[in-house]
C-alpha cells in the first residue's frame, strides 16, 4: 500500500485536516447552521415543508451543504492553491502517475464528504432526531452521485483559475447562493416563482431534492437525479482531463 | 532493479552520455524559447546551463524532464526519450524545478515519505543536510536555506543518476548559498550527473565541470570555466601605488611573460595582461623590495567571461 497514488492520498487527507479553511466550511459550518436553522422553524409538520418536520427537513438537506462546500471551497481553493505555488510541477518532475492526484482529489473528496456528513448526523441526532429513510438506496445513490459531481466541479474550478485567492472568491460567490437557494435556505414553497426558476436547475438544488424527497417520502426525484447524473458526466470528463499532471 | 533501454537513434552519442540533445527547438507562438540546441551531459560531471533570464536555459530542462514536447530535435535522458517515455524517465531523474514548491503544511518528514518511491525514511539524506532537528517542522516554517535543502534531500531521495537543479539559490542569503553549494559537491563526489541552471555566474564558477553559455535559446560556447574566461575576458588587471617608480622595474615588468601592457599615472600603476602574468609580476615586486601597500588584482571571471562573449556576439550581430 506504498503506491504513489496511496502516499499522495494519505499526505492529502492529513493536510485537509490540518487546514483551516476546511475545517470551517466543510465541518464546522453546515453543523452550525444546521443546528440554528433547523430549530428555527420547530418540530411540528407544516405545509411549506411538504407537511414534515421542519428540523428533519434540514437535517436531510444539509449533507448536501457538506458536498456543495466540499466542491465549490474546498476543492478549488486547494486545487488552485497547488498550482500556483508549483506544487502540481512537483508532483508531475518526482515521477507520480499522470491520473494519481486526479484518483487522490477524488477520492479525498469522498472521505471528507463521508466524514463531515457522519459528523453533522451524529451532532443532529440527539437535537432534532433523525428522519427516517424511506428510500436508502435513491438517497445513497444521490449522495454519492453528488459527491463525485461536486469534486468534479471543485476539480475544473480549480483548474481554470489561476490563483487561491480567485479560487475562494469564485467559490465563495457560488456556493453561498447554492447553499441558500437550493439546500440551506427558505423552502421552495415559500420562494417567489423567479426565484425558483433560477434555484431550479442550479447543481445544488438537484442534488438536495435527490436526496430530501426520497430521505422524507416526499417524492422520488427521479428527474433531478437524472439531471445530476448527466452533470456528474460531462464534469467529470472534463475534470479528469484537466487534473492530469 | 533499474532497466535501460537501449539507446536509439542518435549516432554520435557517447557511451557515458546521460543527456542527449539534439537540434532541440521549442517555441511559445511566435517567441521562439529554444533554437536548435544541441547539448551533451556525461556521467559525473557537473554541467551549468547559463545565461540571462529568458535564454532558454528553463524550456531546455523542462523538455530534457518530458514536461514540456519539443517542437522539433532529438532527445535521450539516461537511454530514454523524454517524450514518449517520460513516465519511465521521471522517477530516475531527481529534480528541483524553479518556482515549485510544497503545501506549507506539510512537515518535512511527512514530504520525505510522501517523495520516496522506496519506503525509506530518508533519515540519512535529512542528517547530512542538517534537516535532522527539523522533521517535524512544517515547510512553511523552514528558511529558504532549509527549504532548498529539503529540495535537494527529495531530490536525491530515490538515489536518482541524474539530478537537474533549476535557480537552485536564488534568493538565498550568502551563508545559505555557500550550504547549498557544498551539498551539491557532496552529490557530485557520490557520483551523481548534475545538470544546474542558473544565471549566478559564481555560482557556476564555484561548482560545474563545464557551462554552457545560453542566449535567446542558442549555445554560445561551452567549456570549462576556466577556459571560457581564457577565450572571452583574460585580461587580469593588477594596481598598485609606488611613490617613484623606477624605470627599469616597469621595464622589466613590461617584459614579463604575459604581461601585455604597463600604464603610469603619477604614481599609480596599472599591468594588463594574463592569468599567469600575476605571479610574474609579485616575483618581480618582491625582488626589487618595492612591495606596494595598495596592491590589489583583479582576475577575471566567469561573469567577465560571458559579458564579452555577450559583447563580441553583439558586435558581431550588428557586423551582419
Amino acid at each position: 500500500m506504498n503506491s504513489p497514488t496511496m502516499r499522495l492520498i494519505r499526505a492529502e487527507l492529513t493536510l485537509l485536516c490540518r487546514d483551516p479553511l476546511v475545517l470551517t466550511f466543510v465541518v464546522a459550518f453546515p453543523v452550525v447552521t444546521m443546528l440554528i436553522i433547523g430549530g428555527a422553524f420547530g418540530t411540528a409538520p407544516d405545509p411549506a415543508f411538504d407537511n414534515t418536520n421542519p428540523a428533519h427537513w434540514y437535517v436531510a438537506s444539509y449533507l448536501t451543504v457538506v458536498i456543495g462546500a466540499i466542491g465549490l471551497v474546498m476543492t478549488p481553493v486547494h486545487l488552485a492553491s497547488y498550482r500556483e505555488r508549483g506544487v502540481l510541477r512537483r508532483f508531475a518532475v518526482a515521477g507520480f502517475p499522470r491520473w494519481s492526484f486526479a484518483v487522490a482529489e477524488l477520492v479525498t473528496g469522498l472521505i471528507m464528504t463521508v466524514v463531515a456528513c457522519t459528523l453533522l448526523l451524529i451532532v443532529a441526532l440527539p437535537v432534532y432526531g433523525l428522519p427516517p429513510l424511506h428510500s436508502a438506496w435513491r438517497v445513497l445513490l444521490a449522495l454519492s452521485i453528488g459527491a463525485v459531481c461536486f469534486v468534479g466541479i471543485g476539480v475544473l474550478l480549480g483548474s481554470v483559475l489561476r490563483s487561491a485567492r480567485s479560487a475562494q472568491a469564485v467559490g465563495l460567490l457560488l456556493f453561498f447562493p447554492s447553499f441558500l437557494l437550493g439546500a440551506g435556505g427558505p423552502p421552495p414553497h415559500v420562494m417567489g416563482s423567479a426565484v425558483r426558476t433560477v434555484s431550479g436547475p442550479l447543481p445544488l438544488t438537484l442534488l438536495t431534492n435527490a436526496v430530501r424527497e426520497p430521505w422524507l417520502g416526499i417524492g422520488s426525484a427521479t428527474t433531478s437525479l437524472i439531471a445530476l447524473a448527466g452533470i456528474t458526466v460531462l464534469v467529470t470528463a472534463v475534470a479528469a482531463r484537466r487534473a492530469v499532471l | 532493479m533499474c532497466r535501460h533501454p537501449v539507446v536509439g537513434s542518435i549516432g554520435a552519442m557517447r557511451t557515458n552520455d546521460v543527456v542527449t540533445v539534439r537540434g532541440l527547438r521549442k517555441t511559445y507562438g511566435n517567441q521562439v524559447a529554444v533554437d536548435g540546441l544541441d547539448l551533451d551531459v556525461s556521467a559525473g560531471e557537473i554541467v551549468g546551463l547559463i545565461g540571462a533570464n529568458g535564454a532558454g536555459k528553463t524550456t531546455t530542462v523542462e523538455c530534457i524532464q518530458g514536461l514540456r514536447p519539443p517542437d522539433s530535435g532529438t532527445l535521450r535522458v539516461l537511454g530514454y526519450d523524454p517524450v514518449t517515455q517520460s513516465d519511465q524517465l521521471r522517477p530516475r531523474i531527481g529534480s528541483q524545478l524553479q518556482d515549485s514548491g510544497l503545501p506549507d503544511r506539510l512537515r518535512v518528514a511527512e514530504a520525505v515519505t510522501l517523495f520516496g518511491s522506496r519506503g525509506h525514511d530518508g533519515a540519512e539524506l535529512l542528517d547530512r543536510f542538517g534537516l535532522a532537528a527539523r522533521r517535524r517542522s512544517a515547510f512553511g516554517s523552514l528558511s529558504g536555506g532549509e527549504r532548498q535543502r529539503l529540495f535537494l534531500v527529495l531530490a536525491l531521495l530515490n538515489r536518482p543518476r541524474l539530478v537537474i537543479l533549476d535557480e537552485l539559490t536564488q534568493n538565498l542569503d550568502p551563508a545559505a548559498r555557500r550550504n547549498v553549494w557544498a551539498a551539491v559537491r557532496e552529490v557530485h563526489a557520490d557520483g551523481t550527473t548534475v545538470l544546474l541552471v542558473t544565471h549566478e555566474m559564481d555560482e557556476a564558477e564555484a561548482l560545474c565541470d563545464r557551462v554552457v553559455v545560453m542566449r535567446e535559446g542558442r549555445v554560445l560556447d561551452a567549456g570549462a570555466p576556466a577556459d571560457l574566461v581564457d577565450r572571452h575576458a583574460a585580461t587580469a588587471t593588477i594596481r598598485f601605488s609606488l611613490p617613484d617608480p623606477p624605470v627599469p622595474l616597469l621595464e622589466q615588468v613590461r617584459r614579463l611573460d604575459g604581461v601585455w601592457s604597463v600604464d603610469r599615472t603619477g604614481p599609480r600603476v596599472a599591468v594588463r595582461g594574463s592569468r599567469r602574468s600575476i605571479a610574474h609580476v609579485g616575483a618581480a615586486l618582491v625582488a626589487w623590495e618595492s612591495v606596494p601597500a595598495d596592491l590589489t588584482v583583479h582576475i577575471p571571471t566567469l561573469e567577465d567571461a560571458l559579458l564579452g562573449l555577450l559583447e563580441d556576439e553583439n558586435t558581431m550581430g550588428a557586423a551582419r
